[in-house]
């Protein structure tokens, strides 16, 4: 739950992962022994114990300082340069028990255990490197009135895997262009038959309604199984398996009284200010339930060498998020207002007010971006840290402030440079993300096993399958 | 294709994921696969190696179902390539490349926003007939009217039928003329206005009627309202700002999350509605001297409402961000219609 433990520091700026990765290829058990050791002499032989710890920061080690502050070595050299230093640090670890190696791990972000080894997770491409491929791809794209984008975006995602190392080995995309292209072009025609059934044929609105109702389980399925079939980890490919059947189930078991809720709502225009409200609480009530219950399908259907994913959230983690991320809206928000209501006020006694009126709509929408990025990181954060794939768990130490401060940056550039820095805006929330994600491995990958169907070769021997389709953007 | 090379990578079964240094040596039509793995040979045509992106690793895939993953080489592009993006990957490569697209994408979008969207939106809307907007008119008309923006008209019905016989000789003749019907309403909110709904109902507001110093002002401002519906100006307006729409979405897409993505669709849309302005407002004018009423009249009414509109104190909002070109600029191309009247007669064909 806590939001002050990082990887690395934000505020630092990006640290220079490739340095750390190289001096860090001691066994993760041995630097922990090490550590441990470390701890248990600062008491008796205080010039031993520094001796060690001066000597696993050269080797490179991350060490938990303190409670929750991971620093990597390049920042705890500079930290720990005098013995007095090392020794504060270790009579601090000592007494607090709160060191790498002697910590038990307490979910959600936890520690690694002192059997488990960290599987880093790393964006090694650059802007510079997207820049070119996003440039032909969209040139391309435009050029063909839409049609390469399938093509493109197998290029985007197949340079975003490849780019991506787990455990210093990148994912492989597989996706073929065709079945990419028969689902946007499917999507199109769905979104055209509702364009103009909204605006032309009113009528045909319920029809067209219903029909997308039956249609959005499959849909979910289909995306699904596309997506997970065409990733591939070391050659072996992932896969997803559920029938529609359960995806009805899923999105629909429930669904059924905020459904009528709302169809009453529509259908009967409620005037009644109090039935509205029975019928908003009850939709707002249920919505994280909801989308726990998608997130734990998802994840419980994604299959990895004969292994499924296991969610353990509940609606109720999400309940709690989303319940503060509306404190937060509404406590900024009247914060904003007060000073809007300020400025207005000054602006009308100078006469200039239109213009500045514009400029009064800015906290709000900042506002609304701070409570986005808190619900995104707190969201990522609760599906990350409770998704375990059989020996692999993963911790995610996203924040609300370093998204928020992302979001706003990239928008900025984005809009200063008239587009131009989309790619440089794309692979720095990329890699923002990629850094302050990792897996923690307890035993062996051994224990994922392939089999005939789930290797590269046979996965591009059935392209063509006529329901193989993508609807994801 | 006689010299021997080698490629280092890591070998995965594809049993298990755990990997194994092998080293893949090409020689003639074969490949050897030594390492930490039984020495394996293979024929050069039965590997498939994946498309080249950016400088990253690729992924040989062996027949019997293994794969060698190494860092990408020149050597690889003897070996069978798995899909056929290499033309891509190659113009993915060059940074002289890359300029040119962007060029090309501004060009492309610059050219599309102002010559080819206008256009095609043209054409598709000829094709198009009246009779499918009328359901959009007839849902737009009843919700003004169930939220009580109309509300019954108190203008006589002398008045009334005076401004229908003017209405049917502006209307005379035109390419939709049978799809025409003039609507009187009370619309306090609206204050004095005429609105073009989509399929030939044009509604005009007591206000409107009452402000009128003359049979021809209102004649002018019915004028400029056939013009929108003649023009198909909603059909058109709709093709072009969901293709803006769609071609925002393309650009930004990958930066959707960045909540920048509406600012510039609105900014290109707001352009599209105040030409349509324009073009209706020349319409009026060549419509009005095909029958005999000065374009003076025109900028009368524009004037009356500017008046109107200062006393409520209503300012106008920046020229970029308005969807009405500024009455200012409306009142003087009507006056130098007028003048061009005076000069070449009536008569003129409309635009």
């Amino acid at each position: 739950m806590t939001t002050n433990q990082e990887f690395p520091d934000p505020a630092a700026g990006p640290v220079d992962v490739s340095r750390v990765c190289t001096a860090s290829d001691a066994p993760w058990d041995e630097r922990n022994d090490l550590l441990a050791d470390a701890i248990r002499l600062s008491a008796e032989k205080p010039a031993e114990a520094e001796a060690q710890v001066r000597r696993l920061i050269e080797q490179g080690i991350n060490i938990n300082a303190r409670a929750g502050t991971e620093r990597t070595a390049l920042e705890l050299a500079a930290y720990y340069e005098t013995p007095a230093n090392i020794r504060s640090m270790l009579t601090c670890a000592s007494r607090e028990g709160r060191a790498q190696a002697s910590t038990p791990s307490a979910p959600p972000v936890a520690v690694p255990a002192a059997t488990e080894r960290v599987l880093d997770i790393e964006f090694r491409g650059s802007a510079r490197e997207y820049f070119r491929i996003w440039a032909v791809n969209l040139c391309l794209t435009l050029l063909t009135l839409g049609i390469f984008s399938a093509w493109a975006k197998v290029r985007k995602k197949r340079y975003f895997y490849s780019r991506t190392t787990f455990d210093n080995t990148p994912f492989q995309y597989l996706g073929q262009p065709l079945p990419i292209l028969k689902g946007r072009i499917i999507a199109v025609l769905l979104f055209l038959v509702w364009y103009l059934s909204s605006h032309f044929f009113v009528a045909l609105m319920p029809v067209v309604i219903g029909v997308a109702a039956v249609l959005a389980p499959w849909v979910l399925v289909r995306s699904a199984a596309f997506n997970a079939r065409y990733s591939a980890f070391r050659n072996m490919t992932f896969g997803f398996n559920a029938s529609y059947r359960d995806a009805i189930l899923t999105l629909y078991a429930w669904g059924l009284i905020p459904l009528i809720l709302i169809g009453g709502f529509i259908a009967w225009k409620w005037q009644q200010p109090m039935l509205l409200g029975i019928a908003l609480a009850v939709f707002a009530f249920y919505v994280p339930f909801w989308l726990a219950r998608i997130k734990r399908f998802l994840v419980g259907r994604t299959l990895f060498g004969g292994t499924a994913g296991k969610l353990s959230i509940t609606g109720g983690n999400y309940y709690f998020i989303y319940f503060k991320a509306g404190l937060i809206v509404s406590g900024l928000s009247i914060l904003a207002g007060i000073a809007v209501f300020a400025i207005t006020k000054t602006a009308s006694n100078l006469a200039a007010g239109e213009e500045i009126a514009m400029l009064a709509l800015l906290p709000f929408y900042l506002v609304y971006v701070f409570a986005y990025a808190y619900s995104q990181a707190q969201t990522g954060n609760l599906v990350w840290n409770n998704t375990q794939l059989g020996p692999v768990r993963f911790q995610s130490v996203l924040t609300g402030r370093g998204l928020a401060w992302l979001y706003i940056t990239n928008g900025l550039a984005v809009l200063l440079s008239l587009g131009l820095l989309i790619p440089w805006a794309v692979v720095r929330s990329f890699r923002y993300r990629a850094q302050r994600l990792r897996g923690l491995l307890q035993g062996e990958w051994g224990t994922f096993r392939g089999s005939e169907t789930s290797t590269v070769h046979a996965a591009g021997a059935e392209v063509g399958e006529i329901f193989d389709l993508d609807f994801s953007l | 294709m006689t010299t021997q090379s080698s490629l280092d990578g890591i070998y995965y079964d594809g049993r298990q994921p755990v990997g194994v240094k092998a080293t893949l040596n090409i020689s003639g039509m074969g490949v050897t696969m030594t390492g930490q793995v039984a020495a394996q040979h293979y024929r050069l045509a039965d590997l498939h190696v994946s498309p080249r992106i950016a400088q990253a690793d690729r992924f040989i895939n062996l027949p019997d179902g293994g794969q060698v993953q190494c860092p990408d080489s020149t050597l690889l592009d003897i070996l069978p390539q798995e899909t056929s993006e290499g033309l891509i990957a190659w113009l993915e490569a060059k940074v002289v490349v890359a300029v040119l697209g962007i060029g090309t994408i501004i060009t492309a979008m610059l050219a599309g926003y102002f010559y080819g969207l206008p256009l095609a939106a043209e054409h598709v809307a000829a094709r198009v007939p009246v009779e499918t907007e009328r359901a959009i008119g007839e849902q737009g008309l009843a919700w003004l009217e169930e939220h009580k923006w109309l509300q019954p008209t108190t203008v006589s019905e002398n008045v009334q039928t005076d401004i229908r016989q003017d209405f049917d000789t502006l209307r005379q003749g035109l390419a939709q003329e049978s799809h025409y019907r003039l609507e009187f309403r009370n619309a306090p909110v609206l204050g004095a206005n005429a609105l073009a709904l989509p399929g030939g109902t044009i509604v005009v507001t007591d206000a409107l009627v009452n402000l009128a110093g003359s049979r021809d002002e209102l004649a002018a401002v019915l004028a400029h309202e056939i013009g929108h519906i003649e023009k198909r100006h909603t059909l058109r307006l709709m093709l072009q700002n969901s293709a803006v729409v769609l071609v925002v979405a393309t650009v930004i897409g990958d930066a959707a999350t960045l909540g920048v993505a509406g600012v510039p669709a609105v900014l290109a849309q707001a352009k599209y509605s105040r030409e349509f302005e324009s073009e209706a407002d020349e319409f009026a004018f060549a419509l009005l001297k095909q029958r005999g009423i000065s374009p003076e009249n025109f900028a009368e009414i524009m004037l009356r409402m500017a008046q109107q509109d200062q006393k409520s104190k209503s300012k106008q909002p920046p020229g970029f961000l308005s969807s009405h070109p500024l009455t200012q600029d409306r009142i003087e191309r009507a006056r130098e219609a007028a003048r061009k009247v005076d000069s070449q007669g009536a008569g003129s064909e409309l635009p």
